[in-house]
């Protein structure tokens, strides 16, 4: 049985752009984006990438997976990179700044000395890395749920991508939720047997093992899958030559707009950083302000 | 001008690269347009190779040595690109859920002539034209997720259609239809060949594709071409327990043969309940629509329980909730005294045993062994105990050779009776199996079923089918099972003598079922068309 995909039409002014357009808007923002550890800059982008997501009309029903899987990937990344150690800062945030907590520690028996010091530009470094996480992802989140899959193919296409490369995301969106199925339905067969995820424990070693009931059968259905796909597709005559797309798409005046929008953007972005070197780590005095007696 | 012969193949052998045995030997005929051609024979006998040659995934896919002439339209293949042999021959592949390869009818219909780049000017009216022709325009703008297990395979046959071909193959175009959904699509395909289609139909089912009159019949047998010619003579060449032919053949060729010893090893029946409903009802998400309703059924020692159905009617829902994989939304389901809300699946898993539809989707160990003993192990019983049960379960599957091989190497036969003895080694109560003979030939399914029922170590044995002969062979008792309600539950002599609760189940009556009941009146029960030969002639001579 085939399942279904993610989208559902909203009927939103979001999707009456043409999705190249959108495509094209959504990578030249996320390239200006990472111009900026500014956050008066940051909260610019910010605005604009929920205000998309606002008039998507987008319930937290259908976006709730999505949502998880970023809060977990940001707090990750800005819990171990910045607050734990100082690896995913830049320059002036790693090197010194003012202390906001400090902890030593000797471990017992072999004397090892602990130091954990935690500045106040690493705080806040941490901030402006969520503010600008979540930017970009929501920018992007919002596009599966509101583009047609059949859109897909035709879109990459006519922003020049192989024909190859641009089947395979249509091709993608048809097969990703019937392997989410495939895996329930393994999931549902080890358990018959008395198999229960909750009770995998141990090592990531023994983690990895022990989900080889449920990886191997689905991996497996997938190359044989894989195999009847490809030659469905051989026998319809696929990459043997150029091809076109029944799917027409036609940009209009705010397809355009949308693009130049964009485009300046990132020209500006590139003045501001390269040209009046703005845009780099800042810190206000107010947060200063909130740890006393710091150093 | 004589206009050529659509299809002729000439002394083809094909032997695939790095295999010692050839696939196909010498094989030699011809298709002649409007006919209907049946390819039969067990697995393995070189059908799937035979389509590969004409359609040209050999040599452009599958390489090896191949030897002999193909020739379409009187132009051999030898020089012919994909797109050319595509022109002339439509390959419709056994899972048209593998074949669908768009998330939307039209685009998946309009795929062919989007790769061969026409216009999409041309394409849009070529859409409507072929959906029409199989009478199915209304489902142009549907997502294919939605559609129905017939539908998909129209679509599938449309997106084939639409580039023109005037030879079809069909690769076991019935395999995951519902009965009355195989007769539709025999029907279209008739009437495709009365059109002026060459349509060659690779069927293990011989005796459905046979009620379309096909035209021809190819019987293949290890790689050889064993018959070519009409069906009357298939009938006297062909051995009837390699492939499934009308009862009436089978009636009349059996009773020369030494009987078929079959007899079930199951408890004597009792009427402690092993497995309980009371009024379940159930639904997936609040809304969503109710799949079950007001189910209330038990099972009991000695029971031989097949669940008949069309697809999408609650078999498999209802099936999982044995197992509690699925919580009734009201109601109760009881294994013995234990409420499935109430257990774990681990628990039920000591009372039912689910053997899944594929093999492929539970088989994962580095041997047979360790697979077997994963179930075991999960519920918790001791090492030497582990060790005897997988012992005794192997042995009762037969394939104790087989204890340290890669289940994932074996073939898929021997695939499916691991999957059986994976769940026989958990010494569950209660055997339930879903379309326990898909995918296998005749000679390999009824010898399985025979093996299976002929296993010590169960109370009671439920199997979801769409064939109706398995419910008449081998069933004590047959549920029917329409829109998430059991329409019917009774011995099989009594629920399938009732022409308007099958058609209600979409189920249809096969020739075994009309010949069972012609002699009914002598027998008193159901037979295979073996036992049955045996029971009229032998008995009263």
């Amino acid at each position: 049985m085939l399942v279904p995909l993610t989208f559902r039409p909203h009927h939103t002014i979001i999707e009456r752009f043409d999705p190249r357009a959108r495509w094209i808007f959504s990578f030249l923002m996320m390239t200006a984006i990472v111009y900026y550890w500014d956050i008066r800059f940051l909260l610019f982008f910010f605005f604009i990438s929920f205000t998309q997501y606002f008039l998507a009309h987008l319930t937290w029903k259908e976006t709730r997976r999505g949502w998880t899987f970023i809060i977990i990937l940001i707090s990750m990344m800005v819990l171990i990179n910045t607050i734990i150690t100082s690896a995913g800062t830049i320059g002036a945030v790693t090197q010194g700044g003012h202390d906001v907590f400090i902890w030593n520690a000797t471990v017992p028996w072999v004397g090892w000395n602990i130091h954990f010091g935690l500045t106040a530009e690493r705080l806040w470094f941490g901030f402006t890395q969520i503010v600008r996480l979540l930017a970009i992802t929501s920018m992007f989140l919002v596009l599966p749920f509101t583009m047609d899959p059949r859109l897909y193919g035709s879109t990459f296409s006519g922003m020049g991508l192989p024909a190859r490369l641009a089947y395979s995301f249509d091709l993608a969106f048809r097969f990703i939720p019937t392997l989410a199925r495939d895996f329930n339905v393994t999931m549902d067969a080890q358990k018959a047997r008395g198999y229960e995820m909750d009770k995998v424990k141990g090592g990531l070693f023994s983690q990895v093992k022990k989900v080889a009931p449920l990886i191997i059968p689905v991996t497996m259905n997938a190359i044989l899958s894989g195999e009847d796909i490809a030659d469905a597709m051989d026998l319809r005559c696929f990459d043997t030559g150029k091809r076109t797309w029944i799917i027409k798409l036609t940009y209009r005046w705010y397809d355009y707009a949308l693009m130049i929008f964009s485009g300046c953007v990132l020209i500006s972005t590139l003045i501001i950083n390269h040209g009046l070197n703005l845009g780099n780590f800042w810190m206000p005095d107010w947060f200063l302000g909130l740890f006393h007696n710091i150093k | 001008m004589k206009n050529p012969v659509p299809l002729v193949v000439r002394n083809l052998s094909f032997r695939y690269q790095r295999r010692s045995e050839y696939a196909l030997r010498n094989v030699s005929f011809e298709v002649h347009p409007g006919r209907v051609i049946l390819i039969a024979g067990s697995s393995g006998c070189g059908k799937t190779t035979l389509m590969r040659c004409i359609n040209g995934l050999i040599p452009h896919t599958y390489h090896g040595e191949m030897e002999g002439v193909i020739k379409l339209f009187g132009k051999s293949t030898e020089n012919m690109g994909m797109a050319e042999l595509s022109c002339n021959v439509g390959t419709l592949l056994q899972d048209p859920e593998r074949q669908i390869v768009s998330s939307y009818v039209q685009t998946e219909v309009a795929f062919a002539l989007e790769n061969q780049s026409l216009p999409r000017e041309k394409i849009l009216p070529r859409i409507d034209e072929t959906l029409s022709r199989i009478g199915i325009l209304h489902l142009r703008d549907r997502e294919t997720f939605s559609l129905s297990g017939g539908e998909k395979q129209k679509v599938a046959l449309a997106g084939i259609l639409i580039a023109r071909p005037r030879i079809l193959l069909l690769d076991e175009p019935l395999a995951s239809l519902d009965p009355v959904s195989a007769r539709e699509a025999l029907q279209l395909f008739r009437r495709l060949a009365d059109e002026g289609f060459s349509v060659l139909i690779v069927e293990h089912r011989v005796d459905d594709v046979l009620a379309i009159n096909p035209e021809e019949v190819l019987y293949m047998d290890r790689g050889h071409l064993l018959y070519c010619g009409d069906v009357r003579g298939l009938m006297k060449v062909v051995d009837y327990r390699s492939i499934k032919l009308p009862a009436e053949i089978v009636f009349k060729r059996a009773r020369k043969d030494p009987i078929i010893q079959f007899k079930p090893i199951l408890p004597r029946a009792s009427r402690k309940q092993l497995l309980t409903f009371k009024n379940v009802n159930f639904r997936y998400g609040e809304n969503t629509p109710q799949v079950l309703h007001d189910i209330n059924l038990s099972v009991y020692p000695g029971d031989i329980i097949a669940i008949l159905g069309p697809n999408g009617a609650g078999k498999t829902t209802l099936v999982k909730h044995t197992l509690g994989l699925l919580k009734p939304t009201s109601g109760q389901v009881l294994l013995g005294e234990s409420d499935t809300q109430k257990c774990s699946v681990a628990q039920a898993a000591h009372i039912v045993g689910y053997v899944f539809q594929s093999p492929s989707q539970m088989l994962f160990a580095d041997s047979v062994r360790q697979e077997l003993s994963f179930g075991p192990r999960n519920l918790g019983m001791r090492p030497a105990e582990i060790v005897k049960n997988v012992e005794w379960a192997i042995k009762t599957v037969s394939l104790e050779e087989e204890l340290e091989t890669p289940p994932l190497a074996l073939s898929f036969g021997q695939q499916k009776r691991i999957s059986i003895a994976a769940v026989l080694a958990m010494r569950s109560r209660i055997l339930m199996m879903d379309e326990p003979t898909a995918g296998q030939d005749y000679w390999n399914y009824t010898a399985f079923m025979d093996a299976i029922l002929q296993m010590p170590g169960y109370e009671a044995v439920l199997f979801i089918t769409h064939d109706i002969d398995l419910a008449i062979i081998y069933a004590n008792r047959v549920l029917l099972v329409s829109d998430g309600r059991v329409i019917a539950d009774g011995k099989p002599e009594k629920v399938l003598a009732e022409d308007d609760m099958l058609a209600r189940s979409r189920v249809l009556p096969s020739s075994l079922l009309r010949l069972n009941q012609k002699y009914f009146h002598a027998t008193g029960r159901y037979y295979r068309a073996e036992t049955l030969a045996h029971r009229i002639y032998n008995d009263n001579n």
